[in-house]
């Protein structure tokens, strides 16, 4: 706590006691790194007692992870199950980014598209994984299209509102001095809604990561989701922690990505927020 | 529109009627693409395998089927009764631990890294723990429904109770009121906004950890019957299932909206975090 010169003097004529005595809240690194550190010490010591087929313990994980990597079927299933991702991703990135320009600009094609739009929106697009294994089969195709309809649908409508929120007046301005209509769509409208759909950027990343997780539990034959399955069914707890703590790591990775991309694509973004 | 321009209009002799415009009548529109898109699947679908493809009239045939045998009501209320149990217990316990989160600071040191990094996990990827723990009954499927929906509660409220004016609170210290009273009076009604926005993006993803629970266990509800009709190739029935979990959905998303608004009708600009 700084003082100034008055105070200072203030305090030595009265001579105060000014040393403080330990408060907690000045500490809070500390009690976060405790509590994770109690946790994991908790973890390990009461781990060990309970039957392994339940839960596993920190330890055990680290064993079992220099084992799985060792042997390199991780490395291949994730790899596998990343390639399916950033392809279904973008193309969904691609096409969300696309049709939300196109809704958002011309009423023609909201009007025609959006009772689609919102009917997939509401469904929960998990509810639909059983329906894409039948029609695509278990291989690739059915993973890229989860991933796909995962993440299409946060981006389109964050690109459809960012473009309505664009000011008539801007594009008013623009037409007035005889831009044409690709002009009109990559030097105002692109770069006014960009924030809006970095965010929708954002959210996709997230959703396409479940979606792709879901579906391959869901046909268990290859990827990360199919190895959280074998592990389970195969009551190794400590190899199963494995995949789960590769997936949370990537999903912070991702989103802290994205947030990096959105600060420097889009900086004059301030206060507004998405949907 | 002021009497002068009226004038100006009835001397120059302007026309005033516009002509008829397509766009006065988007449910027209609208209307025109929905019939069109289920004409053209109507007629593709009845040519195609029905295995993999059904068509509009055979999914409407198969809703009344599973509507008068009573399966879809049953399964429907199973699945309504385990998305509420874990829904209910997911605002009790989010609300509760976000309120302490926000007041008190050792708490939240000591709590947030797990509760980031728990959340930070793709949770469909806990299921199979869940099932291990918790068997394939009811009681993993309301675990695996609190599991989805508790974190964006108790982000929401953590967030929404830091953010209350340490003014407020200090009248109310300077009045005497006592420490119950701040948390009931000030900082709850004062954090609701957050709460509420909180609730909505909750009961979203509590549907979705239904529908997973209930595809992975596939013994009861909605979700089994996705499962089951999957397995028999029963394609109209799979698109009725669908088609009540995105109604299914839409109500609950709706519903939650009304809520938001008629209780905290005084949030205004404030958006919560995602």
């Amino acid at each position: 706590m700084a003082l100034n010169a008055l105070e200072e003097t203030a305090l030595r004529d009265l001579d105060l006691a000014r040393a403080r005595t330990f408060r907690p809240t000045d500490h809070l690194g500390l009690i976060r790194g405790a509590s994770v550190v109690a946790v994991i010490l908790l973890w390990e010591f009461f781990g060990r007692d309970v039957n392994p087929l339940f839960l596993s313990y920190p330890s055990a994980i680290a064993r079992a992870t220099v084992q799985l990597l060792a042997a390199g079927e991780f490395q291949r299933q994730a790899l596998g199950s990343l390639q399916v991702y950033a392809i279904g991703l973008s193309a969904a990135l691609a096409l969300g980014i696309f049709l939300g320009l196109l809704m958002g600009r011309y009423r023609l094609a909201e009007y025609l598209l959006d009772p689609y739009v919102y009917a997939l929106d509401a469904t929960p697009r998990v509810a639909l994984i059983p329906l894409l294994l039948l029609w695509f089969g278990l291989g690739a195709s059915a993973r890229i299209a989860v991933v796909f309809l995962s993440g299409i649908f946060p981006v389109l409508m964050n690109t459809f509102s960012g473009v309505r929120t664009v000011s008539a007046g801007l594009v008013e301005v623009g037409r007035a001095y005889g831009a044409r209509e690709d002009k009109i769509f990559t030097k105002i409208i692109i770069p006014a809604s960009l924030p809006f759909i970095m965010a929708g950027i954002r959210l996709a990343v997230g959703r396409a990561l479940i979606g792709i997780i879901t579906a391959e539990m869901f046909a268990a034959v290859t990827g990360l989701g199919a190895l959280l399955i074998r592990y389970s069914s195969a009551l190794a707890t400590d190899k199963f922690f494995v995949p789960v703590i590769f997936l949370s790591l990537l999903g912070v990775v991702l989103s802290r990505a994205v947030e990096a991309l959105e600060r420097k694509m889009a900086p004059w973004k301030k206060t507004e927020r998405a949907l | 529109m002021a009497s002068t321009d009226e004038q100006i209009i009835a001397e120059l002799g302007l026309r005033r009627e516009r002509s008829w415009s397509i766009y006065d009548y988007p449910n027209l529109i609208r209307a025109a693409s929905v019939l069109c898109f289920l004409s053209a699947w109507e007629i593709y679908g009845r040519r195609t395998d029905p295995l993999l493809l059904t068509y509009p009239t055979a999914v409407l045939s198969a809703a009344l089927q599973l509507i008068g045998t009573g399966e879809l009501p049953r399964q429907l209320m199973a699945s309504l009764l385990t998305l509420g149990v874990g829904f209910v217990l997911s605002v009790v316990l989010g609300v509760g631990f976000g309120l302490i989160m926000g007041r008190s600071r050792i708490a939240e040191a000591a709590l947030d890294p797990h509760m980031n990094a728990l959340y930070a996990t793709p949770q469909v990827a806990l299921i199979p723990l869940f099932m291990m723990w918790f068997g394939l009954g009811f009681t993993v499927k309301a675990a695996i429904i609190f599991l989805f929906a508790f974190f964006p509660i108790l982000i929401n409220t953590a967030s929404g109770v830091k953010n209350v004016g340490a003014s407020m609170v200090e009248v109310g210290r300077a009045y005497m009121a006592s420490h119950r009273q701040i948390l009931l009076k000030i900082i709850f009604p004062a954090a609701l906004p957050f709460i509420m926005s909180g609730v909505r993006i909750a009961i979203g993803r509590a549907i979705v950890g239904m529908v997973v629970a209930e595809l992975f266990t596939a013994i009861t509800g909605l979700g089994a019957m996705l499962t089951l009709y999957g397995n028999l190739f029963e394609t109209a029935k799979m698109f009725v299932v669908i088609i009540v979990f995105g109604l299914l959905g839409v109500a609950l998303i709706r519903a939650t909206q009304a809520l938001e608004n008629r209780m905290a009708r005084w949030k205004e600009t404030e958006r919560a975090i995602q």
